[in-house]
């Protein structure tokens, strides 16, 4: 009987002992989404990551798991951002991290994403701060990643190339205007421009600022008129971009115009105002255009579920998923320094083009020769479509004047 | 030079029909309606809905839009405002809820995103070498038009003339026979009426979106300071007055500079003269 009952013992720690992996398997790997859920760079984070995880979900998941999704709102502001970053990583115990957008907010979250050990893959902010850290305190900061966008620094400098590759040596114009509204960030941005415009060969014959509220431009188009200048540089993220296109457009201002504009990088942005945003160029990380063999499937499936076209943080919320799911199989467990070191080797194939991160984290930009997410002006053309002009190599179609500019 | 006369008055009429309903309707029912600015977005909103979801022609989807925004005005003031008329406070307090909650509704109705409203014309004009868009002008047009026409209205009337009354000494009016409710709810359907045509006029070149009221209430606010709380005549001279400023200093300065214009006039006015150019009291 003793026998028995030892028998009976072992079988029951046999069982239990391979009961419990058995568990851990099969529980989900949790995917936390710190986002500004009210706003569509935070709807479309969502929706994105929703599409990737769908899929792999039906593919079998990632070691034999499935991916869920929790969603924090961290909204604009610091404090709930980090309230955001602390629920998901203690209360809801998330293995991974994919969202943000406002860079105030992810600097003030950073040091608390440390503390939980929890990797974060940025898709929104754009400060090149977020990622400084990890190159001198890798220790503590390994866990910070962007996959998109491209940060500031980058965007400046790729603005500079359009200037002296498209605006100077294709167009053949080389006065220009630079108008920016009047935010921090693009006041510390236009004396790079300006200075990279001129070195360039480019006559930089006015720089304005303007406030974000300003809902006139026609003062500030006369000046630029009387500079002299044949194409007006824009950077513009919280101001009235759909004001400044509508009298652009309204008094048929005689030059184009180009550059950063946040609010047209949305699909619908030329449709919601009417049209009059036609021959605008605007920046976009990524357009429905064949950049690689992700984008257009990956617009197509958005457009389809949502019925709209995504924004940026789609973009980087969607590679992101995939990203991780392959970090986390070629690691062989969700352990976070096994697969931060698996994320490191990245080379993936995604939807503005092939993501590389560099020694800071920070998603590694598209040059003539590697075709990496890339700083792309598209042209809005009639009928509210969007084709890619620059850089050359991802060139999907001509420049073309607005209908009223002779040339 | 012709640029700034031309751009200057559009500027102005568009803040010379917020202001006139703000004043008017503090002039005759002593009321500080902080949901002016929202009657403003509503107008812009309404034509919107109709030209967009609901497909109607411009002009009926504009009519109808002011006309709705005119009835939905006399509501808050039958519902909201009357019953708490002896209270300032109160009314303040319940016009920034109705500003609040009609700013929530388009929220969560139309999204953050800002919306189009058609333009009546869509055409450049060049007027002695400058250009500018027929929209503009139209609104430059209309907006004298309309504020003419209700100048004629409280001159000219009889309904006029009881709404000068009332803004003269209500309690006399009263005593006259006067039905003073009626006069109250009869004014804040014409001055909800005057913004929402703002908002119809001004959404086709300027921007509409649910925070859209906010702007448009401090303007109004700065521009009945400095005309004189209560007299249209000094809000029309405000208006111009402020649009020109504005429109100077963002030729000779900078666009950075305009939004300080409105907020400094209020400031030295209520310093120096609190009652206005043409106020016959002070206001606070």
């Amino acid at each position: 009987m003793k026998k028995l009952s030892a028998i009976f013992s072992a079988v029951c720690v046999v069982a239990g002992l391979t009961a419990a992996p058995a568990i851990a398997q099969n529980k989900p790997i949790r995917i936390g989404v710190p986002t500004a859920v009210q706003l569509q760079v935070g709807r479309d984070t969502q929706e994105a990551l929703k599409m990737a995880i769908d899929d792999i979900n039906a593919k079998g998941g990632v070691l034999g798991r499935k991916l869920e999704m929790v969603v924090a709102d961290e909204t604009e502001n610091p404090e709930t951002g980090i309230s955001a970053i602390k629920k998901l990583t203690a209360d809801e115990k998330v293995d991974v991290l994919i969202g943000g957008y406002t860079s105030g907010v992810t600097l003030a979250q950073l040091p608390h994403i440390s503390a939980a050990k929890t990797i974060y893959l940025n898709v929104g902010s754009a400060s090149p701060a977020t990622n400084a850290k990890v190159k001198t305190e890798y220790d503590n900061y390994k866990y910070i990643f962007r996959v998109g966008p491209l940060n500031a620094a980058h965007q400046a400098r790729q603005l500079t190339v359009f200037i002296s590759d498209f605006v100077k040596a294709e167009l053949g114009i080389s006065k220009v205007a630079i108008v920016g509204e009047n935010a921090k960030w693009v006041q510390d941005l236009v004396p790079l421009l300006k200075k990279g415009a001129t070195e360039a060969g480019a006559d930089v014959r006015a720089t304005e600022f303007f406030d974000a509220q300003t809902s006139d431009f026609s003062p500030l188009f006369s000046k630029v008129k009387d500079s002299g200048a044949q194409f007006m540089v824009v950077i513009l993220s919280h101001a009235s971009s759909d004001i400044f296109a509508k009298q652009w457009y309204d008094s048929r201002f005689p030059m184009p115009y180009g550059g950063i504009d946040v609010k047209s990088m949305d699909g619908d942005f030329c449709e919601r105002i009417g049209g009059k945003s036609v021959g605008e160029m605007a920046a976009n990380f990524a357009v429905r255009a064949p950049l690689t063999t992700k984008t257009i499937p990956f617009f197509d499936e958005f457009k389809k579920r949502t019925g709209r076209s995504p924004v940026y943080t789609a973009f980087g919320a969607n590679d992101a998923v995939y990203i991780y799911a392959d970090a986390v199989k070629r690691a062989g467990s969700t352990e976070a320094n096994g697969v931060i070191k698996e994320l490191e080797k990245t080379s993936y194939t995604g939807i503005p083009g092939i993501i590389e991160f560099d020694d800071t984290h920070d998603v590694k930009p598209g040059t003539a020769t590697y075709k990496g997410p890339a700083l792309l002006l598209a042209q809005w053309r009639e009928g509210c479509k969007r084709e890619v002009i620059h850089p050359k190599v991802m060139r999907t179609a001509d420049f073309v004047y607005p209908a009223w500019i002779k040339k | 030079m012709l640029e700034i006369l031309i751009v200057g008055a559009v500027s102005s009429a568009i803040y010379a029909m917020l202001a006139v309903g703000f004043t008017l309707i503090f002039g005759v029912a002593r009321i500080l309606n902080l949901a002016h600015g929202s009657f403003y977005a509503l107008g812009a909103y309404g034509a919107y809905f109709f030209t967009t979801h609901l497909k109607l022609p411009l002009l009926p989807a504009a009519l109808l839009a002011v006309a709705l925004v005119a009835l939905f005005g006399i509501l808050v003031e039958r519902v909201l405002i009357r019953p708490m008329r002896k209270s300032q406070l109160a009314m303040l307090m319940i016009t920034l809820a109705v500003a609040l909650v009609i700013e929530q509704v388009l929220f969560l109705t139309f999204g953050s995103e800002y919306r189009n409203v058609p333009a009546f014309i869509d055409t450049k004009f060049t007027i002695g070498g400058v250009d500018v868009g027929g929209a503009r002008l139209l609104a430059l047009g209309v907006g004298t038009v309309l504020i003419a026409a209700l100048w004629l209205f409280i001159q000219r009337t009889r309904l006029g003339s009881a709404i000068l009354a009332i803004s003269q000494d209500p309690v006399a009016a009263q005593y006259m026979g006067i039905p003073s409710d009626r006069i109250f709810a009869v004014v804040m359907g014409i001055s909800a009426a005057l913004a929402a045509a703002a908002g119809v006029l001004a959404g086709p070149f300027l921007t509409v979106q649910p925070t859209m009221w906010l702007l448009p209430i401090v303007k109004a606010f700065a521009i009945v300071v400095v005309g004189g709380l209560g007299s249209i005549p000094g809000s029309i001279l405000a208006a111009l007055m402020l649009g020109y400023a504005e429109t100077i200093v963002a030729y000779m300065i900078s666009s950075s500079w305009t939004e300080i214009v409105s907020v400094l006039a209020t400031l030295l006015m209520l310093m120096f003269r609190p009652a206005g150019i043409f106020g016959r009291r002070a206001p606070f």
